[in-house]
């Protein structure tokens, strides 16, 4: 090919690739309908991803920890209702559908519940009794209650002890009946509030007057109403909310008083109908809260007449009732737990300052998981073992404590039933039972019962539980 | 609903909350107001007696809260402008008050340091 004509061949390409760019650029000014495309959907902004914003500028802040903050798309499933998780939290299961029926299993009666030869073995509670204990909230939401069938309990040495104070108390003569009084200490999880529970189970199925305060720290923990008692020197605080709780519970748990007459004349607030039983008396306690603390009163006169019952008075956690209340008096300055009404009622029986006529059993139990550090209990419980057992041994008080004076004067002679570890045939007796039960699944031999009882601390019962039906391995 | 000092609360939410939303009441005062009428600290405003709000109410009325209190705080801060006090031209300004340095970190006199201080309520004063 001549260069010329090469040449003019390349002009002509030129020519041809350059002119329809220009064509293009003029017609993109005056054209109004589209030619097929797809950078248009190529390059159009993406949708923004649901949770996803666009990266931060330079400068502001990130971080965003803050807590309750509403995020987009978060969690969309129901809230609990008012009160359903506190529900949840306090309810007391007491059977287990998958575990087995023990057959050999007694139930213990009127009979056979002071009875030497029930000694360590394993027990049921019978209905009533459960309905009685349910409803003065004897059993606790961690206890094992919901592992087995049906509740039982293993009738240990302090329950046998507990047995023979009740013996003690039936037996005395009219006019001279006994007032006991004891503190139960031990180690925690070493069946302290199951033994209180035993108490009140025996006392129950005793035809005792069956009165349980489960819990100390609700009474002083400022959680419900008070009010001054009027005419009360020194000032005196009633609960009235709790209080008519409480009766509600005594008349649910003790059905023999239910239709008693009432025999004595009663100041209340409202007038009782003709011939009152003590069931009308204490409906007008639960009915009215405001008249629950005359209410009461009149009823522990009623049941302090002669010919009526023996009363059990327990109550759990007595380290909160030891010491100043989270109550405030009318000039800021914290209440004594001894200068609530229920509470001082109970301490007086304690300390001994009175005494039941028809006798009774009060009955405090320490608790190990959930108790504030009291320097004059302590010293006191230190005081009274050493009385029982070692009184050669006498503690002396460290000066640089800051005792309550009025706590050392209602525990100065009070007595402690201390709790220790189960026997190795009190922890084969209850290792049977599980194993019953179908809860434990090997050979109860002695090689066994040995190993877990030494695991358990030496049978603490709570660990000995832990470490047989409930730890899986 | 309940009413206290002329406003209404719900049922649910505790006294001692209720209290402190009035100017002038803080955890301290409403601890002293609920002693004194034996209110226990988590009670709720729907659990009161009708007597026991009356004479809550009654308690409120005779202090010195609210719009009572605020004035009070703006007239003091007023007469300290209207003497010409330094202090005065430091709250006109919006700038500390007691000598701090003005560098960094006044966000607090800012937000706090003005005649009206205290807003206006929830009644207009």
């Amino acid at each position: 090919m001549p260069p010329s004509s090469s040449l003019r061949g390349v002009t002509q390409l030129l020519r041809e690739t350059v002119q329809p760019s220009f064509a293009c650029r003029r017609l993109g000014e005056v054209q109004q309908t589209a030619y097929l495309s797809t950078s248009a959907p190529r390059f159009a902004s993406v949708p923004k991803k649901k949770g996803l914003t666009a990266a931060p500028k330079k400068g502001t802040k990130t971080l965003n920890v803050k807590k309750g903050r509403k995020q987009s798309g978060g969690d969309t499933g129901k809230k609990p209702a008012v009160g359903e998780r506190k529900a949840m939290r306090k309810a007391v299961v007491l059977s287990n559908n998958n575990a087995l029926e023990v057959s050999s299993l007694k139930n213990l009666d009127n009979e056979n519940v002071l009875d030497a030869e029930i000694a360590g073995k394993v027990y049921g509670i019978p209905d009533d009794a459960i309905d009685a204990l349910r409803a003065v909230d004897a059993f606790k939401p961690k206890q094992g209650w919901k592992l087995f069938r049906r509740p039982a309990v293993v009738v240990r040495k302090e329950a046998m002890q507990l047995a023979q104070l009740i013996k003690e108390v039936e037996s005395g003569s009219e006019g001279a009946k006994k007032t006991v009084r004891r503190i139960i200490t031990g180690e925690r999880m070493s069946g302290k509030s199951t033994l209180v529970l035993q108490g009140l189970l025996m006392a129950h199925l005793r035809n005792w007057v069956v009165i349980n305060l489960p819990e100390a720290q609700d009474l002083v923990n400022a959680h419900t109403e008070y009010a001054p008692l009027q005419g009360s020197q020194p000032m005196q605080y009633t609960q009235d909310t709790y209080t008519a709780n409480l009766l509600s519970q005594i008349l649910k748990a003790n059905k023999q008083i239910a239709d008693l007459p009432v025999t004595k004349e009663h100041s209340l607030p409202q007038p009782l109908p003709p011939k009152a039983t003590l069931r009308s008396l204490i409906d007008i306690g639960v009915a009215t809260p405001e008249s629950s603390w005359s209410v009461f009163a009149a009823l522990w006169e009623e049941l302090t007449q002669p010919g009526r019952p023996p009363i059990m008075f327990a109550i759990d956690g007595l380290a909160h009732i030891m010491r100043n209340s989270e109550y405030l008096s009318a000039d800021v300055k914290p209440i004594h737990a001894f200068d609530l009404t229920i509470v001082r009622q109970f301490v007086d029986y304690l300390s001994g300052a009175k005494s039941l006529p028809n006798g009774g059993i009060i009955f405090a139990a320490t608790s190990g998981s959930n108790s504030p550090t009291v320097d004059a209990l302590n010293f006191s419980l230190q005081c009274a073992a050493a009385r029982q057992f070692a009184p050669e041994k006498m503690p002396r008080w460290n000066p640089y404590t800051n005792l309550d004076m009025r706590v050392m004067e209602a525990l100065k002679d009070v007595d402690t039933l201390p709790l220790k570890g189960l026997t190795k045939e009190e922890a084969r007796a209850l290792m049977e039972y599980y194993a019953e039960s179908g809860m434990l699944r090997a050979k109860v031999d002695d090689g066994l019962v040995g190993e877990r009882w030494a695991l358990a601390g030496m049978g603490n019962i709570g660990e000995l539980e832990r470490t047989t039906v409930r730890m899986r391995v | 609903m309940v009413f206290i000092f002329g406003f209404h609360f719900d049922d649910q939410r505790l006294v001692k909350a209720s209290l402190e939303t009035f100017y002038g009441i803080g955890p301290k005062v409403s601890q002293r107001i609920m002693a004194r009428h034996y209110i226990h600290p988590w009670a709720k405003v729907g659990s009161l007696k009708n007597n026991t709000l009356m004479n809550l109410t009654a308690d409120l009325t005779s202090m010195k809260i609210e719009n009572d209190l605020r004035r009070e705080v703006q007239e003091n801060i007023r007469r300290l402008k209207d003497m010409g006090a330094y202090r005065g031209r430091r709250h006109a300004m919006g700038l500390p008050v007691r000598g701090q340095n003005t560098r960094t970190q006044i966000a607090t006199a800012r937000r706090l340091n003005k005649i009206e201080r205290g807003g206006s309520g929830r009644v207009q004063m």
